[in-house]
């Protein structure tokens, strides 16, 4: 209990939001100025504060204000640095849209975007404003802007319903709730309709006047007065409740779980909104719930983009989307609810038609009511229409007139089969061939046409083979009865067979879609080009969907027809970059032909697949958009794969040359060492014998063991030089005391200085340096033998260390000749060499000493330097960083 | 007399090994591969063994290895690669001392020597008191004096210094030295190793750029001047 009623550091930390300056990633700050209606102050307030935060220097921008020409807006936008705007013509008129793509560019501290709710231009990448500015705050950029409480969502209806308003523009509660800061900007209605006659409100344009005259009435401005108090206190309630719950004292929930059902009908979006405030007020959790049942097949494409429009509209309103699949609805619904906790449940009441109650049959919210013991079950009835007229379903299992036609056709069939027996067979038998035509009928067309069929059948029964012929009139009365039976019969027959037919066919496309998706896996595991991965989705995916399909994978489109329209580019894009969908059927850039889907794994964007439906006026629906998505997390994993077999040839291919490289250098170094040991220790041996050999001998001999020396060093630094620029001497960093290596160096170099004196001093303490200790001995070596070389037998080397901030430096001057002019860095250059020798002994330069030197400093990510010391003579000078392991 | 196993497969420079190594009275026996070494070292049981790392049958580092599982003779490298990883493998899997080919004569005979000094039983394992340069060391008592006047060493330092002196003129790698001293070995540690070292020479009055005991090896180790 106590464990978990401690304050969680993580989730403080994200409420207090993202003021920690750590740089790249930051998101925006949101601050929302609020107020009830127009004309209360928002913008003013905006101003005044950036005006405020402007003279006090911060980075401000007016990325859009509408000052309607009123005098005080303009005196506090004068002065501050305006974005200008981006024109958009559209069908012959010039319009003015907010420029984010400048401002992304501009990335000011701070951006006033006014008017929240504001609905962009066609043609705009974003279709809402608050959608634009979601984009500068992923950026990092801090955003101010001003809202009226009837453009929240949840508060739409509300308020329309009391102004009799209906305000289009609307923003996601979510963005509200979650904004940074709201400012709530409030005055008396009083004072506001005093303003309003003084001319300072602007009322949109003429056309609404009387709808302004309305909303302007003093009872409702307190009305909306009242809502925007209460949405300000609602919000800073359940703020606390989020930091009181992360401080880990909980009791601010209340344990309620709402679930709203939703469906196609226009009344859900009403059920999501009220369901919204529900959950506000007693701080519940809410879910909305569509039940995918056999009926879902059958609703046209209107109904199924209303569904998807209403999950969405819960979605933005805060809650989580269920989608089930189930068959018998009211006991799926409360299995779900009972499993999962809910505590109430909100859905529409429909009204049944008169012959379903004489049937017997109980409505949804009948039967819920009658199920759901526990549960609270709230039914919502509302005066719209609860059912609006579908046409054109896709998969055409609603049937066409022509479907009819065709019913009438085997109907027919079925008569000129029957006229030419009718002398001879009994009149009954031809029953079995119109109840044939019927099962027919009903397996290929559905119900409606088989109960078409069925009636169709019994009149042309009776016209053509119940005697009279050629009339609805019959002798023998019992044909009464006999007419009765057979319409029963093919009515049932037909029906069943009906739906016998759909659930088959139903399962015949889950299994197309099924084995469609297994086909796309199947094909995308035996590839692992990107190219063969464009090519298999493409086959895969086109006849499937008839539409053109593009794959772009990091940036270049890797198959389908080249796309070169910047529209179809900037979507692309922005999906790659945003990892989000966009395009067509979407909220983003719906003005796109195509409908563009992210592909991305853990995060990292692999790529954007498009599908563009040949027949441009289709709209994909929501389960095609999640096939869709399914197939883009196969490309997704294909693409993966395909790039770590890539990374995987690569460092083989790496790794061989590496080995290469290494068995080469080894060889050489074997090779080129063996002989001058081997000479080195006979000449050795023999100079050891000098007393015995005549003198012209030891003469060539102490001359070839000069040159032996010179020999050896200069193939030491060859091999190293060859080590060190192939890249693959690994440094082994270790933390050292620069002045132990310095030791170290200077035993090594002990024999060769002769008489010269070393002199060295440290500044300070000098702390330790984090290096590879072996390579930086070389470079003291190197510097030191560069030193000997060029002084005098008894000239004087200098050595000193120094700390600089989180260097440590040190230098080894000379008191020989210096430097040349322009030669200091011409001396770290491979076979340069330089200056005077005043030493022909073993010290010869090579020209590889003070390269080896550079290349090996900078791989320490140090640097390294020459000049001549005011008081004669060179100095080399490098530095190396310090190491910081905590001690 | 003492007996020197040469195992190299260059020809030549077995003949300058063996020419070096008798002309100061050093027996010498000579083997040019793994098998043929190990053969002349069970059979002839040499005083030390002089090994290229570089053999046609057998990686010298295995060589080492299963050399030191049964025999403590001591073992001097020769290498002809620039960087110190083989010599610091080498070291840990027990090998005595490295040289860099080319070396000349000298510098052979005076790793030689001082291998073979503190290959003998070391007197300062058998005594309790070492003594050199100055530097008297009680290992019983703990107590060290410096030119007569004892100084204060922490039980690291002490640790550290008794480790060193064990084996003078022997490099020791930093992975040994942290294993001895602080019983395990990690990299951090590393960073343990220096800032004793450091405190350490402070309080011998050993100045690292020109050390009177503790000698610094670069990408190696530490040793003690022989």
């Amino acid at each position: 209990m106590t464990s978990d009623t401690r304050p969680d550091p993580d989730k403080l930390l994200a409420l207090v939001g993202n003021d920690g300056g750590d740089g790249a990633r930051r998101r925006g700050r949101l601050k929302i100025f609020f107020g009830a209606n127009a004309g209360v102050g928002k913008t003013y307030a905006m101003l005044s504060e950036a005006r405020r935060l402007h003279s006090d220097g911060h980075d401000v921008l007016i990325g859009v204000v509408e000052h309607h020409g009123r005098a005080e807006t303009l005196a506090l936008i004068d002065g501050l640095p305006v974005l200008a705007r981006r024109e958009i013509v559209h069908r012959h008129v010039h319009l003015t849209e907010f420029d984010l793509d400048a401002a992304l560019v501009r990335k000011p501290g701070l951006i006033l975007v006014d008017e929240y709710a504001h609905t962009n231009a066609p043609g705009s990448r974003h279709p809402k404003r608050w959608q634009d500015i979601e984009e500068l705050l992923d950026n990092g950029i801090d955003v101010c802007t001003t809202l009226n409480v009837q453009h929240l969502e949840s508060l739409n209806d509300v308020v329309a319903r009391l102004t009799g308003v209906w305000v289009k523009e609307t923003v996601p509660d979510a963005a509200f709730d979650t904004a940074d800061e709201i400012a709530l900007i409030d005055i008396p209605p009083d004072e506001l309709l005093k303003r309003l006659s003084e001319g300072k409100v602007y009322v949109s344009d003429g056309a609404h006047t009387r709808a302004a005259d309305n909303f302007f009435k003093k009872a409702n401005l307190g009305r909306l007065r009242e809502i925007a108090l209460r949405r300000a206190a609602e919000r800073v309630d359940a703020q606390n409740d989020a930091l009181s719950a992360a401080m880990g004292q909980s009791e601010a929930a209340t344990g309620d779980k709402i679930l709203v059902l939703v469906g196609p009908d226009p009344l859900s979006a009403l059920l999501i909104r009220h369901t919204k405030r529900m959950a506000d007020r007693s701080r519940a959790q809410w879910f909305a719930l569509y039940l995918q049942t056999d009926r879902h097949e059958t609703l046209s494409d209107n109904a199924r983009r209303r569904i998807e429009n209403h999950l969405r509209l819960a979605e933005r309103l805060g809650a989580r989307v269920v989608r089930l699949n189930a068959g018998r609805a009211a006991s799926s619904i409360l299995t779900y609810a009972r499993q999962n906790g809910f505590t109430r449940l909100v859905l529409g009441h429909t009204k049944q038609p008169w012959w379903r109650s004489l049937w017997g049959g109980q409505s949804l919210s009948q039967k819920l009511i009658a199920q759901g013991a526990g549960l609270e079950i709230i039914t919502l009835n509302a005066d719209t229409p609860t059912q609006t007229k579908d046409t054109g379903s896709r998969f055409r299992l609603t049937p066409s007139p022509r479907d009819y036609l065709i019913a009438t056709a085997i109907t027919g069939i079925a008569t000129a089969l029957g006229v030419p027996f009718r002398a001879v067979i009994d009149p009954d038998s031809f029953i079995m061939l119109y109840i044939t035509g019927v099962v027919v009928t009903a397996a290929r067309y559905g119900i409606g046409p088989s109960l078409f069929a069925s009636v169709l059948s019994v009149c042309a029964f009776n016209w053509f083979f119940v005697a009279p012929y050629y009339s609805f009139t019959f002798d023998n009365v019992s044909y009464a009865l006999t007419f009765g039976v057979m319409l029963v019969t093919s009515l049932i027959v037909g029906s069943l067979t009906a739906r016998l037919s759909l659930h088959a066919r139903l399962a015949r496309r889950s299994e197309a879609e099924t084995r469609l998706l297994y086909d796309v896996s199947r094909a995308l595991s035996s590839v692992s080009a990107p190219e063969a991965i464009g090519q298999v989705t493409q086959r895969q995916l086109q006849p499937a969907f008839d539409a053109d399909i593009a794959l772009w994978h990091d940036s270049v489109q890797i198959t389908g027809e080249p796309i070169g329209d910047p529209r179809e580019i900037g979507a692309m894009q922005w999906v790659a970059q945003n990892r989000q969908i966009a395009g067509r059927d979407t909220d983003t850039l719906p003005t796109a032909q195509g409908l563009y889907l992210p592909i991305a794994l853990e995060g990292t964007s692999l790529g954007v697949l498009s599908l563009t439906p040949k027949d441009r006026s289709r709209q994909f629906s929501g389960a095609e958009h999640l096939i869709f998505e399914t197939v883009a997390s196969l490309i997704g994993g294909a693409l993966q794969r395909a790039r770590q077999t890539q990374i995987a040839e690569t460092s083989r291919v790496e790794s061989e040359n590496e080995k290469l490289r290494n068995v080469l250098l080894a060889s050489l170094s074997h090779d080129l060492k063996t002989p001058l040991t081997v000479m080195n220790g006979a000449v050795g041996t023999l100079l050891k014998m000098r007393k015995k050999l005549p003198r012209e001998a030891v003469d060539e001999l102490t001359a070839m063991w000069n040159h032996l020396t010179r020999l050896q060093k200069f193939v030491s630094n060859l091999l190293r030089m060859a080590a060190l620029t192939s890249g693959q001497l690994k440094l082994n960093f270790e933390p050292y005391l620069i002045q132990e290596v310095a030791g170290a160096a200077l035993a090594r170099i002990d024999a060769q200085k002769g008489q010269r004196r070393v002199q060295t001093q440290t500044v300070g303490t000098v702390p330790m340096v984090r290096i590879d200790g072996a390579l930086i001995e070389q470079v003291l070596i190197n510097l030191f033998e560069n030193a000997i070389a060029h002084t005098a037998e008894d000239g004087l080397i200098s050595l000193t260390f120094e700390t600089d901030a989180d260097r440590v430096r040190v230098r080894i001057g000379d008191n020989g000749p210096g430097l040349k002019p322009g030669e200091e860095d011409r001396i770290f250059e491979k076979f340069y060499t330089y200056g005077q020798q005043t030493s022909d002994r073993q010290t010869e330069s090579t020209g590889l000493g003070l390269a080896i030197c550079k290349a090996i400093i900078e791989a320490h990510g140090g640097l390294i330097y020459a000049k001549n010391n005011p008081s004669g003579g060179a100095s080399f000078i490098f530095t190396l960083p310090v190491d910081n392991t905590e001690t | 007399m003492t007996t020197v196993l040469i195992i190299e497969d260059e020809t030549d420079i077995r003949r300058y090994l063996r020419a070096t190594l008798t002309a100061q009275d050093y027996e010498v026996l000579e083997a040019s591969t793994a098998k043929e070494g190990l053969q002349k070292l069970t059979l002839n049981r040499p005083d030390l063994i002089i090994l290229d790392l570089g053999l046609p049958d057998t990686d010298g580092q295995d060589f080492i290895r299963a050399v030191r599982d049964w025999s403590r003779t001591p073992i001097i490298v020769l290498s002809a690669r620039e960087h110190e990883t083989d010599k610091v493998t080498a070291l840990e899997n027990g090998a005595d001392d490295y040289l860099t080919k080319p070396f000349s004569p000298a510098e052979l005979l005076a790793r030689l020597k001082v291998a073979l000094r503190h290959a003998m039983p070391a007197q300062a394992e058998v005594s309790d008191i070492f003594e050199h340069d100055g530097l008297k060391v009680d290992q019983t008592a703990a107590q060290v004096w410096l030119d007569g006047q004892e100084i204060h060493l922490t039980p690291i330092e002490f640790r550290l210094l008794t480790t060193l002196i064990k084996h003078p003129g022997k490099v020791l790698t930093h992975a040994q030295l942290l294993k001895t001293v602080w019983g395990r070995h990690t990299t951090e540690q590393n960073h343990y190793l220096r800032i004793h070292t450091q405190h350490l020479r402070e309080k011998l009055g050993d100045d690292p750029l020109n050390p009177r005991f503790i000698l610094t090896r670069p990408g190696i180790g530490y040793g003690f001047k022989a």
